[in-house]
């Protein structure tokens, strides 16, 4: 019987600067282990003496069978993580949990909903429609972050535009920066899409209240509750149900979840659904 | 169950028990029941005349001493020119457990769906001879009977012998060949023997005073997340000291820590039990899911009482450890029970 929480050593073979705090990086490991690692799945990333903590897939799988995984650096694991260089050696293991169900959005409209780091899982999601775009029916993303600074992918917003739609907000825009979209929340970007919430699939990912008002909003607007999800964040120490650390109502949220339809979890406690 | 077929009931006297646990300790571990300092532990004997094969109830409950310990190394990380990664192979040791309880049979039952993947328990339950015993006596904590785990064991599978004490001697049931192999040498139980068994049932079951109906229970807590039992015995009572988690038979939570060597060659991981009653235990970066005293005490007393679709078993086993080593002795069905007399509107 193996041991689940054996990690497998993973190569950075790049770097790249998303935000002041926040870094994209491409793993090179196992191949054979990670070639179907899906949008919204994760991985428990970490290093020797420091732990481990779960990271979601922030790009598909390439032919070569490198992927990424974008961190923000603000816990004792990923501040570590921080100060790896390219060509450093990390450990991670996984693939986990349940993925975005992209197969089931296909033929119709979709309605992709970030806020801040929340982007990080569904870029792979974008990036899947537009390898097919003519799979699916019209499709919106609609991102917020704190301020332009805090922009993730931002370089990528021109190229996806040429395919869907991109609607932009930013809480705040800091004294002489220059931002030529909305400010405000992201409920209120809804109000621009050419999507019909009835007719949509949603996946929403963000902080916990944003998602709230979100689907909140989505279901006035008539989503079917069938077809709106959501990924959470928990705590996890071991990604597969057993240290019981992401229990959320029932629910494991590193083997149930992290993507869940609202409707599973929006009744549990100690949440902000 | 592999090979499941009817055994066999026996009658084998105290004496021959003791004779047959004497005669067994050169090739096993034996451990079961022993009185020490007024309380009973699951201790390693040399001698049956140790065994307090009557007994109340334990601190530690059998699931966690046997199985699930308290701390498990999992894995070696060694650093020379690169780092390297060891996996830890489990123990493979042979022990004769003697003498656990139904509920705490039951318990062991739902670690195994947690930890069916793991290779550190499962090599544990594999080379551990279970004998369980049904209980001659309840206590004041004890509801076994309201979630079908006891007094008397109902369950066919999952370990490999069931004793039941009906005075001069054992009705002996074994369940696997393994423990067909400790009935070797004794009689067959007569029919009236046999029937001594429920007559013992029926008395105990008498005895029992907690009930609590578990029926509906799960949308019941949905339905009063804010009912003020939670705020108020949590605030009154509650100390937020884990002792509930840490002598509960099904808690399976647990942290996973590295450890690294002063000369920085070597670092352990390991795993260590940890409690949802701590702060810090559902704090993400930002927030923290229970940060109320409230939260976390409803946390524990619905995951024992609800949240049976995680693995199709009640949390709880009706076993009254946390009623009972709990020092300000909230008890966990008298909070159930309130919601239930006065739900929220």
């Amino acid at each position: 019987m193996n041991n689940l929480l054996t990690p497998v050593k993973a190569a950075i073979l790049d770097i790249k600067d998303e935000t002041p705090d926040v870094r994209t990086y491409t793993i090179g490991a196992d191949a054979e282990k990670f070639k179907n690692f899906q949008p919204g799945q994760f991985n428990m990333v970490g290093a020797p003496g420091v732990g481990e903590a779960p990271i979601s897939l922030s790009s598909l799988v390439e032919d070569g069978g490198s992927f990424q995984h974008t961190i923000r650096s603000v816990g004792r694991v990923t501040q570590y993580l921080e100060k790896f260089k390219r060509g450093d050696e990390i450990f991670i293991r996984g693939p986990y949990g349940r993925p975005w169900p992209i197969e089931a959005a296909r033929g119709g409209d979709l309605l992709l909903v970030g806020g801040g780091l929340g982007l990080a899982p569904l870029r792979p999601v974008v990036h899947a429609v537009l390898k097919e775009r003519k799979s699916f029916g019209g499709v919106t993303l609609a991102y917020g972050a704190r301020d332009p600074l805090n922009i993730i992918c931002g370089d990528e917003f021109s190229h996806w535009q040429e395919s869907i739609q991109i609607l932009l907000t930013v809480d705040e825009v800091p004294k002489g920066t220059e931002w030529a979209h909305a400010t405000g929340l992201v409920t209120e970007l809804l109000d621009e899409t050419k999507i019909k919430p009835a007719e949509a699939t949603a996946f929403i990912c963000g902080p916990e209240i944003m998602m709230r008002f979100v689907a909140r909003r989505l279901l006035l607007e008539g989503i079917s509750p069938a077809r709106l999800y959501v990924s959470l964040e928990r705590r996890m120490k071991c990604g597969i149900g057993q240290c019981g650390h992401c229990q959320h109502g029932s629910a494991f949220v590193c083997k149930d979840g992290p993507v869940f339809l609202y409707r599973e979890i929006s009744r549990f406690p100690d949440g902000l659904l | 169950m592999t090979g499941e077929h009817a055994f066999q009931k026996y009658r084998i006297t105290k004496e021959s028990f003791r004779l047959l646990v004497d005669s067994l300790m050169g090739e096993l571990r034996v451990v079961g029941p022993v009185s020490e300092g007024g309380q009973i532990f699951f201790h390693e004997i040399s001698s049956a005349e140790e065994l307090q094969m009557n007994y109340p109830s334990t601190m530690e409950p059998p699931s966690k001493t046997f199985f699930y310990r308290p701390q498990e190394e999992l894995l070696i990380f060694e650093r020379g020119k690169n780092i390297s990664v060891k996996e830890i192979p489990p123990l493979e040791e042979k022990i004769l457990a003697l003498g656990v309880h139904p509920c705490d049979m039951h318990a062991i039952l739902y670690l195994d769906k947690v930890f069916h993947e793991d290779p550190y328990y499962m090599a544990r339950r594999d080379n551990t001879i279970l004998v369980a015993l049904n209980c001659t006596e309840v206590s004041e904590h004890c509801f076994c009977s309201s979630v079908g785990t006891g007094p008397h064991l109902k369950v066919e599978a999952g370990y490999d012998m069931l004793l039941t004490d009906v005075g001069e001697f054992y009705l002996a049931e074994p369940k696997t060949e393994r423990g067909a192999a400790l009935t070797q040498g004794v009689r067959p139980a007569r029919v009236d023997e046999l029937l001594l068994k429920d007559e013992e049932e029926k008395q105990l079951l008498k005895d029992i005073q907690k009930q609590i109906d578990v029926k509906g229970l799960d949308a019941c807590f949905l339905e009063n997340i804010g009912h003020p039992v939670w705020a108020r015995t949590s605030d009154e009572r509650c100390l937020s000291c884990g002792n509930c988690v840490m002598v509960c038979p099904t808690c399976f939570c647990h942290d996973v820590v590295d450890e690294t060597e002063m000369s920085l060659k070597t670092t352990r991981r390991l795993r260590r039990w940890d409690t949802c009653q701590d702060l810090h235990f559902a704090g993400v970066h930002g927030g923290n899911f229970r940060r109320t005293r409230a939260a976390r005490l409803r946390q524990f007393v619905t995951h024992k009482l609800d949240y049976t679709p995680q693995f199709g078993a009640t949390g709880t086993v009706g076993c009254g450890r946390c009623i009972r080593w709990c020092p300000t002795a909230i008890d966990l069905t008298e909070m159930a029970k309130e919601i239930q007399r006065s739900p929220l509107k």
